[in-house]
């Protein structure tokens, strides 16, 4: 086809002393012994972040689960219900969350307060952890806030299928400083997460005071009860 | 439904000061890794030269001591204590410990952590360097089932590993690891067997390695095992010739195929103490060529093809637990005895350059003020401590060669053995041969030899800093991803 022939980049041949390979062999050893050396000997920084380290070791991987990369603040993550001033769940049982479920993982059962004739609220809210693909359409679709993924816990391994059921209270629980209610005989590892998960807001507190707002301006004032 | 994706506004605090961070990094390039420090560098050297004196001390103890408690000093029964204390001790241990090297080091090579969930105890800080892995890879192994495809034949396929295994420790054998010596009335020497074949023995129990390869390919009943069977047979053969016919000029040169004769001729000097007369001062072109047909032989990379785990899984395709390990370790033990191998050809050995043996023990027995006996003990240790020390910087090379180059192409492979390695190794047979034919006092060899050298290091020098080069050229092509990944 006139016109339309691509030309490859030109291919330069190896000379001589190229295809020997032997200055080729002692340029790859120097690069690679240089590297081994410097990265066996010299500790890793393990204070800072990954792209924030210093020091003569180039290890940039983690040593995972005694050290953890940070979780960028739109990390969808567990479920939380948020709530109200006075303890009751913001929300008021619409059922959009579980209509936008894609996963149909939202089980929602509403109820009527007894002095409120509009308002309603939800007497059962699970979701279904296994079932949920964290796409954040729930989120998204709340008119009230209600429902968030923002805990940056993932959900955490079962032992049976019924335990990753999360019931309305232990959602609302996730909303709370402290940690998720820690579903049984799994408590070692919900423990590391909080505690993990703790520290890092220490160090982001500790780092970035300017970023530090807008991280409560996303949280919301329930956060921090 | 609104959109899925918050906003770049509303991006958390954390996710912009890591792209920013990022752009830091851009910025300043490699400055902000600071320097390795002379301190740490010190340390490292003396650690590693106490592990060294360790072994050497070690390797003494048991060959010597227990030579001298059973009073069987000078007889053949010290090859025995050298299977303990060489073997087992020098060459089971490295090779057990480079299973964690491999992994370890190669992580170090590639910037990352590697191994280090396997702990002795539940102590968070003490991963040991990965060491504690190595009993979680030893019980992993002992457990996996054990595992024969039908079809197989049987016998053949548990056959098969330990003929890969055997050959490969049965190496070590004929290899001296430190002088003789002879001190409170005992005589010992530092080698498992002492035979006239020497050098001939090597080439024939590496010759036996192909079996273990091609059986455990084709017995497997496996085509994947089959092609790494036909592989492993095609290159090592190949090899083999090159292997040998290198080898032919050192034994010109040193006019013995005994490796402890090799040894301490290369404890002298030459041309009046200014050059030490190590093989590679003999035979640097040779001891090219060696490397290449011997990696070529331990079928690791760049030559393992034979293995070629991303093509076809290799010969050992259908293994499985212990009779795997069995591969695995004795490719480690193909390196450690390789280096061994490698130290004694060219590298002299266990002698120290321009110190010879009788000058050490006479120096520490009179100046020093050690007496005799003593001091016999201390240059064999000296001795040791070089040898392991030589060896040890092999291994490593073929490590650091092993995780740094591409594996070549199948026709590549031949053409290098048989068109490149085979006439090139005939030509410095050739040369080394007229060269002591005229020359019987070597000088002439040693001349050529040096000139060979000088050639060599001309090439390697030649060579900008491998950094700065590919750095240079990455940066022309696209500037921003170079910044990034320093
Ligand atoms: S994240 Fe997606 S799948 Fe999970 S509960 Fe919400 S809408 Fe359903
Ligand atoms: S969580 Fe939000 S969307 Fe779901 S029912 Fe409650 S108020 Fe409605």
């Amino acid at each position: 086809m006139p016109g339309r022939t691509r030309h490859l980049p030109e291919r330069k041949t190896m000379d001589l002393l190229e295809r020997t390979y032997v200055r080729e062999m002692v340029r790859g050893i120097r690069l690679i012994g240089g590297r081994w050396a410097r990265n066996l000997i010299s500790p890793r920084d393990t204070e800072h972040e990954i792209l924030d380290r210093k020091g003569p070791s180039e290890v940039t991987t983690i040593d995972y689960p005694d050290e953890r990369a940070p979780i960028s603040s739109d990390y969808r993550g567990m479920h939380r219900l948020t709530f109200r001033e006075d303890g009751r769940p913001r929300c008021v049982a619409c059922f959009m969350c579980s209509t936008a479920c894609p996963a149909n993982c939202i089980s929602i059962e509403a109820g009527e307060y007894e002095d409120d004739p509009i308002e309603k609220f939800p007497v059962l809210f699970e979701i279904d952890e296994l079932k949920c693909i964290v796409c954040g359409f729930c989120v998204e679709a709340c008119p009230k806030d209600a429902i968030r993924m923002d805990t940056r816990w993932s959900s955490r391994p079962t032992l049976d299928r019924g335990t990753a059921i999360w019931s309305k209270e232990q959602l609302i629980e996730n909303s709370r400083p402290i940690g998720p209610t820690i579903p049984e005989g799994l408590d070692g590892s919900s423990r590391l997460e909080s505690r993990e998960h703790e520290r890092l807001e220490m160090k982001r507190k500790e780092r970035a005071p300017g970023s530090e707002e807008k991280l409560e301006e996303r949280l919301g004032p329930d956060r921090r009860r | 439904m609104a959109a899925v994706n918050p906003p770049a506004s509303e991006i958390g605090g954390l996710q912009e000061e890591t792209l920013q961070s990022r752009r830091a990094v851009g910025g300043e390039g490699s400055g902000r890794r600071s320097r390795l420090s002379p301190l740490r560098l010190a340390r490292a050297v003396v650690l590693v030269g106490v592990v060294f004196g360790a072994a050497a001390g070690l390797i003494l103890t048991i060959v010597f001591g227990l030579a001298h408690l059973l009073g069987i000093g000078g007889t053949e029964w010290v090859g025995l204590l050298n299977i303990v204390g060489v073997a087992f001790i020098l060459v089971m241990m490295t090779a057990t410990l480079l299973i964690v090297a491999e992994r370890k080091w190669s992580a170090r090579m590639q910037n990352r952590v590697g191994p280090s969930r396997a702990r002795l105890f539940r102590n968070e800080k003490w991963a040991f360097y990965g060491i504690p892995h190595l009993a979680a890879d030893g019980l992993k192994m002992i457990f996996k089932e054990d595992f024969v495809p039908p079809g197989a034949a049987r016998l053949v396929f548990s056959l098969a590993p330990v003929l890969a295994f055997v050959p490969a420790f049965a190496l070590i054998a004929v290899v001296p690891v430190g002088p003789d010596i002879m001190a409170f009335g005992t005589e010992v020497r530092f080698q498992v067997a002492r035979i006239d074949m020497g050098i001939l023995f090597i080439f024939a129990v590496a010759s036996v390695a192909v079996f273990g390869a091609t059986l455990a390919g084709w017995s497997a009943n496996n085509n994947f095992g089959m092609l790494g069977a036909l592989r492993a047979a095609a290159q090592m053969i190949s090899y083999e010739v090159a292997l040998a016919l290198t080898l032919v000029g050192v034994i010109i040169v040193f006019q013995t195929i005994r490796l402890e004769e090799i040894a301490a001729f290369q404890d002298g000097t030459m041309w009046g103490g200014l050059i030490p007369a190590w093989g590679i001062f003999f035979q640097p072109f040779a001891l090219i060529l060696f490397l290449a047909a011997a990696f070529a032989e331990v079928k690791r990379a760049p030559f393992d093809l034979p293995e070629a785990e991303s093509e076809i899984i290799g010969y050992f395709v259908e293994y499985s637990g212990m009779k795997f390990g069995l591969f695995m370790f004795a490719e480690f033990i193909e390196i450690v005895a390789l280096s061994a191998l490698i130290v004694v050809l060219f590298f002299g050995g266990w002698s120290i350059p321009w110190v010879s043996h009788e000058a050490l023990q006479s120096w520490l027995a009179i100046d020093v003020g050690l007496g005799t006996d003593w001091a016999a003990l201390a240059a064999a240790f000296v001795g040791l401590f070089a040898f392991i020390a030589k060896m040890m910087f092999f291994v490593w090379l073929q490590m650091v060669i092993r995780w740094s180059f591409p594996r070549f192409r199948y026709d590549q492979i031949m053409n290098l053995g048989w068109k490149a390695l085979l006439p090139l190794s005939l030509v410095n047979l050739v040369v080394t041969a007229a060269a002591v034919v005229l020359d019987p006092t070597l000088s002439l060899a040693l001349a050529i030899g040096l000139g060979q050298a000088f050639l060599l290091i001309v090439v390697i020098i030649s060579a900008d800093s491998p950094k700065r080069g590919m750095m240079a050229a990455a940066q022309h092509d696209h500037p921003q991803e170079v910044s990034c990944s320093t």
